[in-house]
């Protein structure tokens, strides 16, 4: 072990024979005892609680592990990934949660792009009204999805309500009936949930464009409109790159929300096929079906699909903002 | 020309608050609908199609059906709604507070060491500390479950709050790391020459000035833990471990037509959260941002 402290490391280079018992030494220094101490109880819970049972669960994905079915375990190689992508129903999950975050970004970088906005103008109430609008984010999201569920209600909702007594509705609606508009409405839940923490990444982007720099575009005769087309969208870009990916997993791995919003499984029946997402796929898979080995190759699929898809948007962001300069 | 320019600002702050208004309709309005749901008459709550927005008679009823005479649910285990409630508050506490004061612990002495001192290796420690923040945690938790029931924790909160420590261990370190880097080198090379160990280099000139860091960890772990879902749903089984987030869950499979209580039972399960994002906002923020950005 090299010295622990910063200062001790300019003694001069030992011969063999000495150095030997002066590392024993250091090794047993009081800063080593120091940072063991303060590292073991860490590297403990992260080796026993993540690493170790990832490595368990890529062998389970190599097993035909089935906890109805009581059998050993047999090892049958890539047999699950294969089963899964052969599967229609594991297209079927994976283009549902591509729709769920095809609508969800699109939606929650025009709201918080617009609230960031809203937000960087100077007027007397503004740390309140941040304050207010950061709420939702705060709350837990399986509360989320069922206060929406209840705003939506198709007999005694609130949005019913409100719609009727504008005149804009004739008769109440059941918004969470169709299966396309249960998606939907998915999306504007993880919307509401989610749409705070790209309001503040792009609110800190504004922050940070300097303002001579619309002044110096108005004195070019640009009006307000080409000063966000050419100048905050291109200055933005690296903060909408964060959002975008942040957001991307967040809406990927998307659970909670759903739970309570369409998924109907809290009392133990069936969950709701038509907004079932890769992960309440792979808790059905696992802890409602008990096939063990299938789910356990399918969230390394899972793990894989994230990791691609982060990869793709960190690299393009990062060359288009590399292109605009 | 004075008067003109006050006219502009006054048109400008008017589309400003209009706008205002909108976002805080978008932002607040369920909040209001499960507030406003969950101290209504039931005769007002199913008014329809004229729905009763501001309660003519406001009554603490649902909160007191929930909390005392509630009727019992299937998907409650057949407890009473009274004793799911109170044990759901009390783990949800329990579980909370407890891992959000060993986080703090840990990562504020992790955050020293990888902030200030050199040893072999910490750079992989670090990393694979790191390596959990944006991976999906299904890989680790699927192995895990039986890994816990081997260990006879399932159900536990002891098994609860060691799974919770885990996972806010990457987040909380690395907030402490950049936090104690802050803090100028030269008061503790002082402590130092002064023939200060280690443990009281920490003790005395750390901890003190890595407060703010420490109780901005503390409430992210506190919300964080508070908010989760997804581990109890797994881990636990009754009310010896369920917290308020599974209660209400439970509620909402049997309760179909109850909406005032389950109303209260939301506004009870959300008021901690609520609370904190209105008086400790700042440091939420900068925790939860900061986890992101990285």
């Amino acid at each position: 072990m090299k010295p622990a402290h910063e200062g001790q490391r300019k003694v001069p280079p030992q011969r063999v024979g000495e150095g030997f018992r002066e590392g024993l030494a250091q090794v047993f220094s009081a800063d080593n005892r120091f940072i063991f101490i303060i590292l073991l109880p860490i590297i403990l819970l992260i080796a026993l609680f993540i690493y170790y049972p990832a490595v368990d669960t890529f062998q389970t994905s190599l097993t035909n592990e089935n906890l109805r079915i009581r059998r050993p375990p047999k090892f049958v190689g890539a047999d699950n990934y294969v089963k899964l992508v052969e599967d229609d129903e594991f297209w079927e999950v994976t283009g549902r949660s591509f729709v769920v975050v095809g609508l969800t970004l699109p939606l929650e970088l025009v709201v918080a792009f617009s609230i960031a906005m809203l937000l960087n103008q100077r007027f007397p109430g503004r740390g309140v009204m941040r304050t207010l609008t950061i709420l939702p984010w705060m709350l837990p999201p399986v509360v989320n999805g069922f206060l929406w569920g209840w705003l939506l209600n198709g007999e005694y909702g609130a949005l019913n309500g409100l719609l009727y007594q504008f005149g804009l509705i004739d008769e109440y609606q059941y918004w969470l009936r169709a299966p396309e508009t249960q998606i939907f409405w998915v999306a504007v839940v993880q919307t509401w949930t989610r749409f705070a923490f790209p309001t503040i990444i792009l609110l800190a982007g504004l922050q940070s464009i300097p303002d001579d720099l619309y002044d110096a575009a108005k004195v070019d005769g640009a009006n307000a409109l080409s000063g966000v087309r050419f100048i905050t969208f291109p200055l933005l870009l690296p903060s909408f790159g964060i959002a975008l990916v942040v957001e991307f997993i967040a809406a990927f791995q998307i659970f909670d929300v759903i739970w309570t919003l369409t998924a109907g499984g809290s009392a133990g029946g069936a969950i709701n096929p038509f907004t079932k997402t890769l992960m309440l796929y792979n808790y059905e898979l696992v802890f409602r079906d008990l096939r063990v080995g299938l789910g356990a190759a399918f969230s390394y699929i899972v793990l894989a699909m994230s990791l691609a898809v982060g990869l793709i948007f960190v690299l393009r962001v990062y060359n288009q903002g590399v292109h605009d300069k | 020309m004075n008067l003109s320019l006050r006219a502009q600002e006054r048109l400008r702050l008017t589309v400003i608050y209009i706008c205002c208004a909108i976002v805080l309709i978008w932002a607040l309005a369920p909040i209001y609908w499960v507030a406003v749901s969950s101290i209504s008459t039931r005769q007002e709550l199913y008014a329809a199609p004229y729905k009763i927005w501001f309660p003519t008679q406001p009554t603490l009823d649902s909160y007191r059906t929930i909390f005392t005479t509630g009727a019992k649910f299937r998907s409650g285990g057949f407890s009473p709604t009274a004793e799911l409630m109170s044990s759901g508050l009390r783990n949800s506490a329990i579980i909370s507070v407890g891992s959000s004061v060993i986080v703090t612990i840990l990562a504020t002495g992790a955050g020293y060491v990888f902030a200030r001192m050199n040893f072999r290796g910490k750079n992989v420690i670090f990393l694979l500390i790191m390596l959990m923040l944006p991976l999906p945690i299904w890989v680790s938790l699927i192995a895990l479950f039986f890994l816990m029931s081997q260990l006879e924790l399932i159900d536990t909160l002891v098994g609860l709050i060691l799974i919770f420590v885990t996972l806010l261990l990457p987040l909380s370190v690395w907030m402490m790391t950049t936090f104690v880097r802050d803090i100028p080198e030269e008061i503790q090379d002082a402590a130092r020459v002064d023939g200060a160990d280690r443990w009281r280099l920490v003790y005395s000139i750390i901890l003190p000035l890595a407060r703010p860091g420490m109780v901005a960890v503390f409430l992210v772990a506190m919300l964080w833990s508070w908010n989760n879902f997804l581990i109890p749903l797994i881990f636990s089984r009754s009310n010896d471990s369920q917290p308020l987030t599974i209660v209400l869950t439970l509620f909402i499979g049997q309760y179909e037509v109850a909406w005032e209580d389950m109303s209260a039972a939301a506004v009870v399960t959300m008021l901690p959260p609520f609370l904190m994002a209105l008086f400790f906002q700042r440091y939420l923020v900068r925790g939860l941002t900061m986890g992101a950005v990285k």
